[in-house]
């Protein structure tokens, strides 16, 4: 639920919603949403200064509780 | 950078959240201002991907329409995700397309001061802006919490107005987020005797009650 949440509010954002991918990862510190999108459309979900992640985290820290993470994974390199 | 398409944002909650910044200012394209004032404001919409074809709706409230429709889209698709239920009421307030989600439990998408509910709507305006290609200053309330949070300000502005007025010293508010400013700002606007200023960066931006003179 928590992925599939994450993934509509991206998907919605980008250029290419088609190449949004959220994975939960279960890790010792806790649960992390790991988001990957198309390199082009990385600017629009960090947003300036940080500002689309961070509303991004606070929507998703709000529905799936304070210990959730949020990472933007840049993938520019792969 | 294009700092200057967008003035709200040359303040320094900029530096709060040190994340990669996009090289070469790809992510933020500098979208067209929707001002309904001007003949020009409406804008053919780009990246459309609704099915729907809107010749019917044309002109400035067209475009405040098909904003409600993609935000309610977008937010009535999170409340089937998350499972919360809820009805969205979309409408239009002035030169603004105003979205608010009504029902059942939503304390979780409010958020500690509405923290939440002022994500969502900037996502929401992003998605709007990503469907239309303009910007949108859409204004999203959940669970009546801005039309509450516009009562006490409204009232607690009109205290402070006629304190102000009496007295002749000026008053600062507490910090207040754009939004809650802007209401006092509207109430000042039309108090007799007083006028009203902001002073401070964000988050602690305030509102300032000055005697006129």
């Amino acid at each position: 639920m928590l992925e599939e949440a994450l993934e509509h509010l991206v998907k919605g954002i980008v250029d290419n919603p088609d190449d949004v991918v959220v994975d939960l990862v279960n890790g010792r510190r806790g649960k992390t949403l790991e988001v990957r999108v198309h390199p082009d459309d990385l600017g629009k979900v960090i947003g300036r200064g940080g500002r689309t992640a961070k509303a991004l985290r606070q929507v998703m820290t709000g529905v799936g509780g304070r210990g959730l993470r949020v990472d933007v994974v840049d993938t520019d390199g792969r | 950078m294009s700092a200057s398409d967008n003035d709200t944002v040359a303040t320094s909650e900029a530096t709060s959240d040190a994340l990669l910044t996009p090289a070469g200012g790809s992510g933020d394209p500098a979208l067209p201002d929707a001002d309904p004032a001007s003949s020009d404001a409406v804008v053919e919409p780009v990246d459309v991907e609704d099915e729907s074809d809107d010749d019917a709706e044309d002109g400035a409230d067209g475009l405040l329409v098909r904003e409600g429709d993609v935000a309610g889209d977008y937010l009535e698709r999170l409340l089937d995700i998350l499972d919360v239920d809820g009805d969205i009421d979309l409408d239009v307030e002035g030169d603004r397309a105003s979205v608010a989600v009504v029902g059942g439990q939503l304390k979780t998408l409010i958020g500690p001061d509405g923290a939440t509910l002022e994500a969502l709507q900037e996502l929401t305006r992003l998605a709007v802006a990503q469907s239309t290609g303009v910007r949108s200053r859409l204004m999203l309330d959940i669970g009546g919490f801005r039309a509450k949070r516009r009562a006490d300000l409204t009232s607690l502005a009109s205290a402070a107005a006629e304190r102000v007025a009496e007295s002749g010293a000026p008053e600062r508010l507490s910090p207040m987020n754009p939004f809650e400013r802007k209401v006092v700002h509207d109430v000042i606007a039309v108090a007799a005797g007083v006028r009203s200023e902001s002073e401070g960066e964000e988050p602690n931006r305030r509102v300032v009650v000055l005697p006129d003179r």
